[in-house]
């Protein structure tokens, strides 16, 4: 129970990889995944406080975030912790 | 607009302009995507090369520009996300400029939508303290989608002038030109870590830009959507792999080459030339250099203009759109775990779709590839497995006339070779494959005249590099011709033609002349099928050996560029064994079959 528990939410909430789609989010915090994964992603906007919309979950997952529409590989989306937003 | 608040902030301080020892050195800087080198093309006059797709510059183009009565130097920098930490190749091209002093002014292109990624540059080049000026490109597709920007406000905050551009339209233009003098460092805070200026710039993004609901047109988010999942993608893709055989392999390379070939070189320019010759050069060394079997005009031109210069047109224009469009990168999305299982991941599709075009240039943009192991990689199977659209063109003109099944063969064959390569490759050179994070561009419809422009620039680079490396070509055969040594050489590997790969002893020539050129070799195998002297299965197998072969000439000399000699005579010494071994294997499988084509 608790490694299921573990590979779909933490104490920040909840990761992308496990959101449906057209499910709103903010950003809570990044994982550290491989040694440059998280200065990609915040290079290019996935920061703390960015709001993002899922939009496809197979086979990457694609979501917008802010104003840019993404696509990363599962493992990624892994490592991004979102707070669904209400509505 | 902010001209007001920094004509008074000017006031106060001199003029960046004034007499010095070199040219003012402007550097375009930005990340991806953003317009940088439209601006380029719209401030010197000069083409970069534009498209919709991340990463396009892979290396610095330097231009001038007017600027009142100065003379500049524009430098226009590959796109960046960051400036600091693990940076890739095409990055650190960027950062070097700046660190080096090779700049004296920065012009920061910021995409108007996406201010909020642009101001994590803008605190990362605040540190180089050049003075700066931030130019708000496509305000016109930012307000389509609701965006707007308070530039006054945003200059106000970071202490340079911010200017609002339709770049494209060269909308904005004169006011950056006029602004340019006032240009000064960037104030902000000094921040570390990317955690920190990331926070900065969202604090900042939020006081500055105003979303209103968000307006993409229907048909360009369904078309977006559309193409990048599996099941609405794959189709898609059959779709448009389907036109590209109609417009390249049909339209090009048959109704041009046909005409090309046999009414302007067949009945024009080759009997003219053969009459000039024959009239003005006495000694039969010296015509059948220009006009003999090897000759320079007969066949260096002929191949090079008649025969493949229509296939590569045609393809860098389909090419041209499908990357302003947006689709390549979409395609990434569903090809990445194919990727993936290859040490790759899904931005590989880029080099590889543009492969099918030519391997050489294809090579060159393996940059934007962010390991070393990814880098090496890509480019073996670029030269071992992707057909360039001179081969591509023989293998359908050849196969198309043996029976689908042969050319459903070929493919399959070559690759899951590249498959099996890839996938051993992957496992066996050190290193990491990095992650899949990918910007996918919004999908829109490309502008004819960009289009126009980016298929001349890529065919003067075809006509200026390759033409001269296939008459080159042409010189050593008819050198090696003269001195018989063709035959020598044909003769040493003609018993492995022969014996191990079943083909007719006069395949070997054409192997040797593939060695000089892959598609000068396929376009030899194309004359002897066609005059009958090659089986279904004896085509399919020396068709499979030749796009497997080692690369032509002018994509061996690239790859020496840009990965050094050693790795180009591995890669070498790997790929022969590789396609021979796989060309006889395969004859020996559809022999024992008695299978026919």
């Amino acid at each position: 129970m608790s490694s299921i528990h573990l590979a779909f939410s933490s104490e920040h909430g909840h990761r992308l990889s496990a959101l449906a789609e057209g499910t709103r989010a903010v950003v809570a915090h990044l994982e550290a995944h491989r040694a440059d994964g998280v200065e990609r992603l915040q290079a290019l906007g996935v920061t703390k406080g960015a709001s993002i919309v899922v939009l496809q979950t197979f086979p990457g997952v694609v979501f917008l975030c802010d104003q840019t529409e993404l696509a990363v590989e599962r493992a990624v989306a892994e490592t991004i912790l979102v707070r669904i937003s209400e509505g | 607009m902010s001209c007001h608040v920094i004509a008074e902030q000017a006031a106060r301080k001199p003029p960046v302009l004034r007499l010095r020892a070199h040219p003012l050195r402007i550097a375009l800087v930005g990340n991806p995507n953003v317009g940088k080198s439209v601006v380029f093309g719209r401030l010197t006059g000069r083409y970069a090369t534009v498209s919709n797709y991340p990463g396009t510059t892979v290396a610095v183009t330097r231009g001038r520009t007017l600027v009142g009565a100065e003379v500049c130097d524009v430098i226009d920098t590959p796109g960046v996300n960051t400036l600091e930490g693990a940076i890739s190749e095409d990055e650190r091209i960027t950062r070097d400029v700046l660190v080096k002093g090779e700049a004296d002014l920065v012009i920061q292109i910021a995409d108007a939508r996406n201010i909020r990624r642009a101001l994590t540059l803008t605190t990362q080049l605040s540190r180089f303290g050049h003075p700066t000026i931030l130019a708000l490109n496509m305000t016109d597709e930012a307000l389509a989608r609701g965006i707007s920007v308070n530039a006054e406000l945003l200059s106000k905050e970071l202490g340079i002038p911010v200017v609002e551009m339709v770049a494209i339209e060269g909308r904005g233009l004169q006011a950056l030109r006029d602004l340019l003098p006032l240009a000064s460092p960037i104030r902000t805070p000094l921040l570390i870590d990317a955690a920190a200026q990331a926070a900065w710039a969202h604090e900042l993004t939020t006081r500055v830009r105003h979303v209103s609901t968000l307006s993409l047109a229907y048909a360009q988010e369904a078309l977006s959507r559309a193409t990048r999942r599996p099941l609405t993608g794959i189709p898609m893709l059959a779709v448009v792999l389907y036109v590209m055989y109609l417009f390249v392999g049909v339209f090009g390379a048959q109704t041009l080459v046909g005409l090309l070939e046999e009414d302007v070189f067949g009945k024009g320019v080759n009997p003219a030339a053969i009459w000039v010759v024959n009239h003005t050069l006495p000694f039969a060394f010296a015509r059948d250099f220009f006009v003999g079997e090897y000759g320079l005009i007969t066949m260096g031109l002929t191949y090079a203009i008649a025969i493949v210069l229509p296939v590569v047109t045609t393809f860098f224009l389909l090419f041209g759109f499908l990357e302003d469009s947006g689709y390549i990168p979409r395609l990434a999305v569903f090809s990445d775990r194919i990727f993936r299982a290859m040490g790759l991941n899904g931005k590989a599709v880029l080099p590889m779709v543009l492969g099918l075009g030519c391997d050489t240039m294809a090579t060159m943009t393996t940059r934007i590839l962010a390991t070393p192991k990814e880098r090496l990689i890509a480019i073996l199977l670029l030269a071992l497995g992707i057909p360039c659209s001179a081969q591509l063109a023989t293998i359908l003109g050849i196969l198309g006339g043996v029976s689908f099944a042969a050319l459903l063969t070929l493919f399959g064959v070559v690759l899951t070779q590249m498959f099996v390569v890839g996938w051993l490759a992957g496992q066996l050179i050190s290193g990491q494959r990095s992650d899949f994070i990918m910007e996918l561009p919004p999908i829109r419809l490309p502008r004819l005249s960009n289009l126009i422009t980016k298929t001349r620039m890529r065919v003067w680079w075809y006509l200026g590099e390759a033409v001269p490396l296939f008459l080159v070509g042409t010189m050593l055969l008819f050198a090696l011709d003269k001195f018989h040594a063709l035959g020598t050489l044909a003769s040493l590997g003609r018993p492995i033609v022969t014996g191990l790969l079943g083909l007719p002893a006069s395949t070997s020539q054409i192997f040797v002349m593939g060695f000089l050129r892959r598609d000068y070799g396929a376009a030899g195998l194309f004359q002897l099928a066609h005059s009958g002297q090659l089986t279904g299965v004896q085509a399919v197998v020396a068709l499979t050996v030749m796009t497997l072969f080692i690369p032509c000439v002018a994509n061996f000399l690239m790859i020496v560029r840009e990965r050094g000699l050693k790795t180009a005579c591995t890669l070498l010494s790997v790929i022969t064994p590789i396609a021979v071994l796989t060309g006889a294997g395969l004859n020996y499988v559809l022999h024992t079959f008695g299978v026919q084509f």
